[in-house]
């Protein structure tokens, strides 16, 4: 039936396009224009904005006259001027707050993080014994980091402490600190001085260990903190011995407290030097050294350098 | 004569048939791109149609096959038999876009696909990362997660927000049902247009939309608009004849969802709901694409601009990034940083909210918003084009005046009217009143005697509704009167007669003859008449009686009264036997040389609101061109549906104007039109200040990348985190605005030029961003360095670390008090940082949301109470803060960190200049209207 209609249509349709088509023309030419009004063609926008980058018969650039820009560019020099004034004016109102030498807060820095030398990029300390290029960069890392340990460097500038007790210095805050000698003597075995490859040209390396800075921090309460290393993970007998200098692997507390490096000049971080004197070969084995002593925290999950350190060993022949 | 017509008639079927092959064809194409089989399905569903046979059967036939009496109709449980078999006479909605699609078009819409770019970015760095074995590799799936977790979440959002309007307004279009004419019970009644029946008798006028499919039994001039059907504007006449065997062409059937646009008829309910024809030919019924309304535009408009802002400082930081050496990696971090903080992910959800709220808010005030984004158009109109009956007057027709005898005399238009004074004593008012009582069509409702006469409800229009409750206060009971005077002929009122003509049988049995009896235009009809009745006789109508007419007409016309000419003829019983069978198509009868009777006049008393309201509109300017126009008849509807906002009568209105317009006045008042003026501008300002709340933060977000970038400082504020300013802070507050009452100046304004006002324009941009957002931007940066310096990093020291601070091998960075820090302590540092920056933005967006709230007026003039939701804004913003600070502040993976109290405090000194700034803003304009001030920083 609708192709019936459709048939019939036909018949009749023939008659009357021509109809239609002298009906429709005019229109369509009245159209025309309207449609060509209504979407744009990229002449007449790159027209339009030639137009609006540069307008030449009212002489304005980006739509602002000569005049218009220089009082809107005063007015936001003005404005970011008063801006800025108030923003330095500010901190400069804050900074008189705090106090050169010591910050206001200190809650963030501590329990003290751990940092291991030689540090090269990395906490995988690998090497052949018999290839001397492979561990010369960690020797030079060592010698360049304990220059400042010299003894005769420390002497110079440092004083004598009373081991055993914390080194509290009164006065006033501006009052320049002394601060006590560590002489890399003191590191016995690991100083550099009668091997000077750090124990690293017979496969037995030592690692220096120190505890962060932290201004008026008391490690351990009275207690010296300690070191100790085991294997992090795997076969524990791949660690099988470990010697600490100075001592028994301490931090005495006369290094302590630390006040800052304005008035605390020629402080010099103590130190704990590790010596792995029999470490598997030929094995990545992965150590974590952590301290111990009272407020020290070293199982932060989040926080890997926090009271410990993990470092790898490889030692090849 | 008989040739010409048959030619254009037959012009006219191949017309429609014509139009009919376009529309199948346009379906076919359309069944071809959906699926084959549906065009078989197609065909079927037309035979069917044309099964149809009522067209051929005469009036007893149809009686007898639907069970029905034409004098009588159904009764009232027949019908309610039928109904309970065949199910209400309404349409099955059409097949809507599958809801998927909708969902789909929500979750890559607008910003959203700008969103799906950055997490596509934060993905790749996740993959190129992790196959470099980099620790932090996981931060960026993280964060690719949750940028598409935030598409997905606003695009359920806006769906959910696009559903319930939908809902919304289809509940709206629910409370205008169509209503029909039916008689049933031996009644004429007016039921929802749904619960016709096949074999109700429905009667028809002009301007109703025909409720059903419809086998014509009686018609009087009557044309139909197929227009919805066929496509073919032209009215088409119907008669009762079989003219043609295709149902679809025949004159005696008027389908549904036609419009009926002049005349009367009266017929047979034949098919109802979807077994009409345009029930079958479904896919017709469904709507055609809409324009864009202004807001849509706009908010288009806004996408754009803050997309282009977006994507452009993006790029270009991109390869300031890449010449400083940056890795390409690290570019494209910072590049998916920029894209989040430009992008107002929870701008569009609250524009669609305020949208929504505004629509409710116009429906408590009557007036019905069938498209949503037509409020805001009501606000930018500045032409209404309004016909004075019913919307600026009560649409209440009462009769004032009577001319007759050559006299005027005043008739009572109180409300209570129950008798009226003047002197009925003449001839000429008995055979006056006659035709008042006859030539009408109107009739009351039944079952309301009981009430005072002019507070029956009558069916018909506002005139004949008058002259009816009038000459039912002066005669008594007019049903009986009329019954007494049989009709037997009837033209009924058409605009190109502009007379209505019916004849009479007399009540007086002696008299054998007929009574013709007209109204009409008083200028139409005296042209029919030669002579007039004075004082009970007829006298010649000579120049100088004419002379008195004109006088009285000019004076009735000229106090605004609708004047009505009343004649009369008795046709001589000679010529016009009993048993005549009068033909109202070929005028068998005379309709010139009749007597002329009386003029009656009736006033609209005007709306009490009306005044007050013209004035209104006058000084919002409205004049120069968006143009509302508002209407309610048939002929209204194309003017409706060309205008920019078309607004229909919800009482007086036809369904043809209902149906075209975008509003409906529940109430008919002109004042509701003011009301939506002022709401339409209304959502538009608070709109502005909405959006110029969201963006000002956005600056605050985007420079800490800047600086980050060229200044290589810490990272001072996360991604997460901006998302958590965007989506959590920010959303109430923005809403809040739209709450906002308006300014004074609101209705004094002009009306808003489509092309040069803006909804986001260069002003609000530029103020928002380079002012406001540049202080926040300071504001946020001295909490920011304030937090480093108390914790040991000074300002100087932070400049330049950027490569160092975040190598998480390096665990003894030295601060500027020589303290060294681990990697994590420095990152919980940051995050400490990335809280103090969004706390900050917070507390000055709290001053940012008190100025919004006004463009022009001081605060303290809008009041700072009078919203109260701006109130609940600012305290679930610092509530949410609140809660992010402290309450999540241990969840490390949302970067919150506890925060020291003090640093809330930071940013209050910039907070309490932004609202001073803009207090000397707003006062400089209101103090230097037109000056340079004004043009740069009024938005």
């Amino acid at each position: 039936m609708e192709a019936a209609i459709i048939c019939n249509l036909r018949v009749h349709g023939q008659g009357e396009n021509k109809h239609e088509e002298k009906v429709q023309d005019p229109d369509r030419e009245k159209h025309e224009p309207k449609a060509d009004m209504g979407s744009k063609t990229w002449a007449d926008l790159a027209g339009e904005m030639k137009i609006f980058l540069w307008n030449p018969e009212e002489r304005t650039c980006l739509g602002r006259t000569a005049k218009s820009w220089g009082l809107i560019l005063l007015f936001y020099f003005i404005f970011y001027t008063c801006l800025a004034g108030m923003f330095a004016f500010c901190l400069y109102v804050m900074l008189l707050t705090l106090s050169p030498y010591t910050p206001r807060y200190r809650d963030r820095v501590s329990p003290p993080g751990v940092m291991i030398r030689p540090y090269l990029n990395g906490f995988t300390i690998a090497f052949n014994v018999s290839q001397p290029n492979t561990w010369q960069p960690y020797v030079d890392s060592m010698h360049h980091f304990l220059a400042a340990y010299d003894d005769k460097v420390q002497e110079e500038k440092n004083i004598e402490c009373v081991p055993g007790q914390y080194f509290i210095q009164g006065g006033s805050d501006s009052e320049e600190k002394k601060a006590c000698q560590f002489k890399r003597s003191l590191l016995q075995n690991c100083s550099g001085i009668q091997d000077p490859t750090f124990g690293y040209s017979r496969g037995q390396p030592c690692i220096l260990l120190k505890m962060n800075r932290i201004i008026g921090y008391r490690p351990g309460a009275g207690v010296p903190v300690s070191v100790e290393c085991k294997v992090q993970k795997g076969n524990e007998s791949h660690l099988r011995s470990v010697d600490f200098y100075p001592g028994n692997g301490t931090f005495d507390l006369m290094y302590y407290p630390y006040y800052g490096k304005f008035t605390h000049v020629n402080y010099t971080s103590p130190l704990v030097a590790m010596h792995f004197t029999d470490v598997q070969r030929n094995h990545l084995v992965p150590i974590q050294c952590s301290l111990h002593g009272k407020g020290i925290i070293n199982d932060l999950n989040s926080d890997r350098f926090l009271g410990r350190i993990i470092f790898t060993l490889s030692i090849g022949k | 004569m008989l040739k010409r017509r048959s030619d254009v008639y037959s012009v006219e079927i191949y017309g429609t048939k014509d139009l009919q092959k376009t529309e199948i064809e346009d379906e076919e194409e359309k069944h071809k791109d959906q699926k084959g089989n549906k065009k078989k399905k197609k065909a079927e569903d037309l035979k069917k149609e044309l099964d149809l046979d009522d067209h051929r059967l005469s009036t007893s036939e149809l009686e007898m096959k639907y069970g029905t009496s034409i004098d009588k109709g159904l009764s009232s449980a027949r019908a309610a038999e039928i109904l309970a078999r065949d199910g209400p006479n309404a349409l099955t909605p059409p097949k809507a876009t599958p809801e998927i699609v909708k969902f789909l078009k929500q979750m890559i819409g607008g910003f959203s696909i700008l969103l799906w770019i950055g997490a596509g970015f934060s993905w790749i760095s996740f993959g190129i990362q992790l196959a470099q074995g980099v620790d932090s590799a996981f931060d960026n799936l993280y964060l690719g997660v949750v940028l598409a977790l935030v598409v997905i979440l606003t695009g359920i959002f806006a769906y959910y927000q696009e559903a319930k309007s939908t809902n919304i307004m289809a509940s709206f279009s629910k409370m205008i049902p169509q209503q029909a004419l039916v008689l049933r019970d031996a009644e004429k009644k007016e039921l929802p247009a749904d619960q016709l029946v096949v074999g109700d008798i429905v009667e028809i006028k002009g301007g109703d939309r025909i409720p059903a499919d419809i086998r014509l039994i009686f018609t009087q001039g009557c044309k139909v608009d197929n227009s919805s059907l066929t496509g073919e504007s032209e009215p088409q006449s119907r008669s009762c004849d079989f003219t043609h065997e295709n149902p679809l062409e025949t004159r005696n059937i008027a389908f549904y969802s036609t419009t009926c646009v002049e005349g009367t008829a009266t017929g047979i309910v034949i098919n109802t709901g979807d077994r009409t024809i345009i029930g079958r030919i479904a896919s017709l019924a469904s709507g055609v694409g809409n324009e864009k309304t202004p807001i849509a535009i706009e908010i288009e408009h806004f996408v754009y601009l803050v997309a282009g802002v977006a994507i452009s400082i993006g790029v270009l930081f991109f390869i300031i990034s890449v010449s400083m050496r940056y890795k390409i990696l690290d570019s494209i971090i910072f590049l998916i940083g920029i894209i989040v903080a430009n992008v107002p992910e929870g701008l569009l959800a609250t524009v669609t909210v305020s949208l929504s709220l505004t629509a409710k808010r116009m429906a408590k005030k009557n007036c019905l918003v069938k498209n949503l984004e037509a409020v805001e158009t009501l606000g930018s109109t500045s032409i209404i084009c309004s016909d004075k009956t019913g919307t600026l007057t009560q649409n209440r027709m009462t009769v004032a005046h009577l001319w007759f005898d050559n006299q005027i005399y005043s008739a009572d238009t109180s409300e209570d009217q129950t008798t009226q004074p003047f002197d009925q004593s003449s001839p000429t008012w008995t055979a006056l009143s006659k035709i008042v009582t006859l030539c009408n069509r109107a009739e009351f409702r039944p079952g309301q005697e009981n009430l005072p006469i002019m507070k029956r409800v009558v069916v018909g229009d506002a005139s004949e509704t008058a002259l009816l409750k009038f000459s039912e206060v002066i005669l008594g009971d007019v049903m009986s009167i009329r019954a007494q005077n049989t009709k037997v002929a009837e033209i009924p009122f058409n605009s190109t007669n502009k007379f209505q003509l019916s004849i009479h049988e007399t009540d007086d049995p002696q008299d054998k003859r007929f009574l013709l009896v007209m109204k009409g235009a008083p200028e139409r009809i005296l042209e029919r008449c030669s002579t007039i009745m004075i004082n009970g006789k007829e006298e010649p109508l000579d120049s100088e009686k004419a002379e008195a007419f004109q006088t009285a007409y000019m004076e009735l016309g000229g106090m605004g009264e609708r004047v009505l000419g009343f004649c009369h003829l008795y046709l001589p019983e000679n010529e016009f036997p009993e048993t005549f069978q009068f033909d109202t198509d070929s005028m068998n009868f005379p309709t010139s040389n009749l007597c002329f009777v009386g003029l009656l006049s009736m006033i609209d008393p005007p709306r009490s609101t009306v005044p007050d309201a013209v004035s209104k509109c006058r000084s919002a300017g409205i004049k120069g061109a968006v143009v509302a126009v508002t209407g309610d008849g048939v002929n209204d509807s194309p003017a409706l549906k060309k205008a920019d906002i078309g607004i229909a009568m919800g009482i007086a209105g036809s369904d043809a104007a209902k149906n075209a317009a975008d509003m409906v006045l529940l109430d008919d008042n002109f004042a509701s039109i003011v009301t939506g003026v002022e709401e339409g501008r209304l959502i538009f300002d608070n709109l502005k200040k909405t959006i110029a709340y969201t963006l000002t933060k956005n600056i605050a977000e985007l420079c800490p990348f800047l600086i980050y970038i060229i200044a290589s400082i810490p990272m001072p504020i996360g991604t997460i985190t901006i998302l958590f300013i965007d989506l959590g802070t920010d959303i109430i507050p923005s809403v809040a605005l739209a709450y906002e009452k308006a300014e004074s100046d609101i209705m004094n304004r002009r009306p808003r030029n489509k092309r040069r006002d803006r909804l986001v324009n260069q002003q609000l941009a530029v103020y928002s961003y380079l002012q406001i957002g540049i202080m926040q931007s300071v504001g946020a940066f001295v909490t920011y360095f304030t937090v480093y310096a108390e914790q040991g990093f000074l300002p100087s020291t932070l400049l330049g670390v950027r490569v160092n601070w975040e190598n998480n091998a390096i665990n003894d960075f030295e601060d500027s008090y020589g303290q060294q820090w681990t990697h994590y302590q420095r990152m919980y540092l940051q995050w400490t940082g990335y809280t103090a920056f969004f706390v900050s933005i917070t507390i000055q967006q709290v001053a940012d949301l008190i100025i919004r709230k006004t463009r022009r007026n001081s605060i303290f003039r809008q009041g700072l109470f009078r919203n109260k939701v701006i109130w609940v804004g600012i305290f679930s913003q610092i509530g949410i803060a609140l809660i992010l600070t402290y309450g999540l502040g241990h969840v490390t993976a949302l970067n919150f960190t506890p925060l020291r109290f003090q640093y809330w405090f930071v940013a209050v000194p910039f907070a309490i200049l932004i609202w001073v700034y803009d207090e000397i803003r707003k006062l400089l304009i209101r103090r230097h209207p037109g000056s340079w001030w004004d043009k740069n920083m009024y938005y």
